[in-house]
């Protein structure tokens, strides 16, 4: 039983929220860690808000890095949620191993770090308790959650962290071996990425907001790929992208190479919806009327969104309104236009390169059987 | 009559109710079709056993739905299965509306025809898409369950309003401490909170409830709504569909089915209170029930079923809000009117209780589509007694799948009260 958890690096937005799940689901006492006490208050005071309930307030105790000792010794489950910078984390968690004092299982929430290389920061006895927990943002609605051991965890620790991670905390676990971006992300960004790359190719069709247009939600998507990758920001998309380009070898090796456009961006400031726009941008006309602006990649300026007719995807939507899903995504198969040839193509690569990595990802961990994730698409393309 | 004996559930099936179909980019048509054809598999029928049956005329439809008129701009509803398949054509259909309780209304017609040896196969299906107007709006198309130009007109959340002057007038009937009354309020929530979670289907599986955080209504994530009541305590606006499949001996027989295996219909009972909630509590002055044509209802029922409240293993209520739950356990006769407290304080209604009540989260934890509500309580009921719930499937203290279960789906302030007893 898990009844205290300290979530270090509570101030940042995953650290919170991941902090409100174990409060919340969990029923945990939690401390919440980060530089500053006043960080920490100010976490508390949002983090019910991502959970909806007041109730889960009483439950959590700000703290700050003074206090570290004190509250790594009463908790069973110690979860980091640092910058994702290996100097920062290489410190907190030298800083954690020296507190640890038993049997207890401390998880990295980190997106791209190595999972095996954090948990060498540890003694022998307190790797056996190491385990990646990657969640994704908002936790509360995104139930999805990785969790990757390590060649040195102890795997009776490992199977009881996923009981509890379905069972109590509610969430869809999927265990994955530690490679880089793990499953979700690598399968993800290899998809954003290359429709940015698209983009890029079909500048001159329109670019960005042409290829957001063929791959609308009648492809299964909540949000076309570009406005996604405004919404994780810029900087952080590039972070994970180059992560991946560094540390992958497959044949989709060439798909996480940045579009120079999008690095251009980056440098002055266009980060996405975090700052001045990125992507996309609200804009204010001269005469006070907002509208919604993209980033023309061939004119290297931001330009007002077109809006494009695709009689493929014309054909698409009215048949998945009608509840007709196999004749839509046949008959986009079956059409001859370059818009519908892009999606098709597109598609069909970000079906099979998650097919590929889930291979890839098998292995020691799978052996058990556990692996049933598919991308969401697998399920509605009749031929798959 | 050689074939009016029993009329036989064959199955069905639910649309995840966590669905918001619009944001999918689905039209009622999409719904239909799914709910139809995910049902006839189920059940092991196809659309050419359905062609065939109709050449005979043995087949019909019958649709639950509320108020399509104002959610979708759609009326027609029988008719509107034709575009599902080409198979319906020429098969009897018509949309059934009694409010929340429509799809009874059409189970209760489907179950009529089939005893009376007319068909031998009836497609019921309740539906409804609700989330394609803001929580306001919504409220107020579902106003026109009540006498809409007394109670529902220009007041903001109607019937949350009116469930909490049902919550005052059971303290003031009964004289229960107000504390321990929505104590019980917000146990039943966190109960139908805590079964959805095993219910694949259900709108609120993955959301955060505990009893705390219903307790501690009128704050920020647990406004009021009307006066007394919060959030917690009401059930949401949701999208969903839920298809049943009634038979006949005849039709039994022809699937090569053991009939013994197959749950039956065994009792109904419909009773209609006065529509204005004002004569509702007037009308029930004199008797010791709150709600007493919706206890008749209960009565009716059981006594067509030959059964009593002992030979109930699971039960399905219609808790649209806490407060109705609360008054459906002496209804059912689970306690006395006016003691209902104790079933919920001392676990009788749990998922591991006595009596059951709604395992798979009810209306607050599974979701309320207002016209399927009837049809997917009546398919859970089917699934409990078939032992076919999967993860919320109870069980008798011995072990053995529940025998009988009852289902109680009302209209309005429990104007509209039908009980279904189905069992084995």
């Amino acid at each position: 039983m898990i009844h205290t958890v300290t979530i270090i690096g509570a101030n940042g937005t995953m650290g919170r929220n991941v902090a409100a799940i174990f409060a919340s689901f969990g029923n945990a006492k939690v401390y919440l860690v980060s530089r500053t006490l006043q960080k920490s208050i100010e976490a508390k005071e949002k983090a019910f808000l991502s959970v909806r309930a007041e109730s889960i307030k009483e439950k959590m105790f700000p703290r700050d890095y003074s206090q570290l000792a004190e509250c790594i010794g009463e908790s069973e489950l110690i979860f980091e949620a640092c910058a994702e910078d290996w100097k920062v984390k290489e410190n907190i968690h030298k800083q954690i191993s020296g507190y640890l004092s038993r049997n207890q299982i401390v998880c990295s929430g980190t997106s791209g770090l190595s999972i095996t290389a954090l948990s060498e920061i540890y003694n022998e006895d307190q790797r056996l308790g190491f385990v990646g927990m990657h969640f994704f943002n908002p936790p509360y609605h995104m139930t999805l959650c990785e969790l990757i051991p390590t060649p040195h965890t102890d795997m009776e620790i490992f199977k009881s962290l996923c009981t509890y991670a379905k069972n109590v905390l509610h969430r869809t676990v999927v265990e994955v071996k530690d490679t880089p971006a793990f499953l979700g992300n690598r399968i993800g960004f290899h998809f954003i990425n290359e429709a940015m790359q698209t983009a890029e190719t079909h500048r001159c069709d329109g670019g960005i907001d042409y290829i957001d247009e063929i791959l609308g939600p009648f492809t299964g998507r909540e949000m076309p790929p570009m406005i996604t990758a405004d919404f994780v920001g810029l900087d952080v998309h590039k972070a994970i992208v180059e992560h991946l380009y560094g540390n992958t070898c497959d044949y989709a090796h060439d798909t996480f190479l940045l579009p120079q456009f999008v690095n251009a961006l980056i440098e002055e400031g266009h980060l996405g919806r975090k700052s001045d726009g990125g992507l996309y941008r609200n804009h204010t006309r001269g005469d006070g009327e907002k509208t919604r602006q993209v980033y023309d990649i061939e004119k290297g300026n931001y330009r007002e969104i077109r809006r494009y007719a695709f009689p493929f995807a014309k054909e698409m939507v009215g048949a998945i309104r009608a509840g007709d899903y196999g004749y839509a995504f046949t008959s986009m198969i079956s059409h001859r236009s370059k818009e519908a040839r892009i999606c098709c193509e597109l598609l069909l690569k970000y079906i099979l390169y998650g097919m590929k990595v889930v291979e890839i990802i098998r292995g020691g961990v799978f052996a058990m059987g556990t692996m049933s994730w598919q991308p969401a698409l697998t399920g509605v393309l009749p031929w798959l | 009559m050689e074939y009016m004996d029993n009329v036989y559930i064959l199955g069905g099936a639910q649309t995840d109710f966590e669905r918001n179909w619009q944001k999918e980019g689905k039209g009622v048509i999409a719904l239909l079709k799914e709910v139809v054809t995910d049902a006839l598999k189920v059940v092991g029928i196809t659309f050419s056993d359905i062609e065939r049956l109709n050449e005979e005329n043995k087949v019909a439809c019958y649709v639950g739905n509320f108020i399509a008129e104002n959610y979708i701009d759609q009326g027609h509803l029988g008719a509107l299965l034709t575009e599902v398949h080409p198979a319906f054509y020429g098969v009897p259909s018509a949309r059934y509306e009694a409010a929340c309780s429509s799809s009874s209304a059409a189970l209760d017609a489907a179950y009529t025809k089939i005893k009376a040896g007319e068909y031998d196969l009836a497609v019921v299906v309740g539906w409804e898409l609700m989330k394609t107007v803001d929580s306001k709006t919504c409220a107020d198309i579902l106003g026109r369950a009540s006498y809409y130009e007394t109670e529902g007109k220009d007041i903001d959340f109607p019937f949350p309003r009116l469930f909490g002057r049902l919550a005052d007038e059971t303290i003031k009937k009964y004289g229960i401490g107000e504390q321990r009354y929505m104590d019980s309020l917000a146990k039943i929530a966190c109960i139908n909170y805590g079964n959805a979670k095993r219910n694949p289907f259900a709108q609120t599986r993955k959301w955060f409830m505990n009893y705390e955080q219903a307790s501690r209504r009128g704050t920020k994530t647990n406004s009021f709504v009307g006066k007394r009541l919060g959030i917690s305590d009401c059930s949401q606006v949701t999208d969903g569909a839920a298809a049943v499949l009634l038979a006949s001996e005849r039709m039994v027989k022809e699937l090569g089915i053991d009939r013994n295996r197959v749950p039956v219909v065994k009792g109904y009972g419909h009773r209609t209170a006065p529509m204005l909630f004002e004569k509702k509590m007037e009308n029930a002055r004199g008797s010791r029930y709150l709600l007493p044509w919706t206890r008749q209802a209960v009565v009716d029922a059981y006594h067509r079923a030959g059964v009593g409240v002992k030979n109930i293993d699971v039960f399905e209520t219609h808790d649209c809000f806490t407060s109705s739950e609360y008054a459906a356990i002496s209804a059912f006769g689970i306690t006395e009117p006016g003691m209902e407290y104790e079933a919920v304080e001392d676990g009788r209604i749990g998922f591991e209780g006595e009596y059951p009540v709604n395992p798979g989260g009810g209306l607050i934890g599974c979701g309320h589509p207002v016209g399927a509500s009837g049809c997917r309580m009546f398919l859970d009921l089917y699934k409990q007694v078939s032992g076919t719930a999967g993860d919320y499937q109870v069980r008798r203290a011995d072990g053995s799948i529940p025998k009988n279960g009852a289902m109680l789906n009302i209209g309005g302030t429990a104007t509209t009260n039908y009980v279904f007893v189905i069992g084995r």
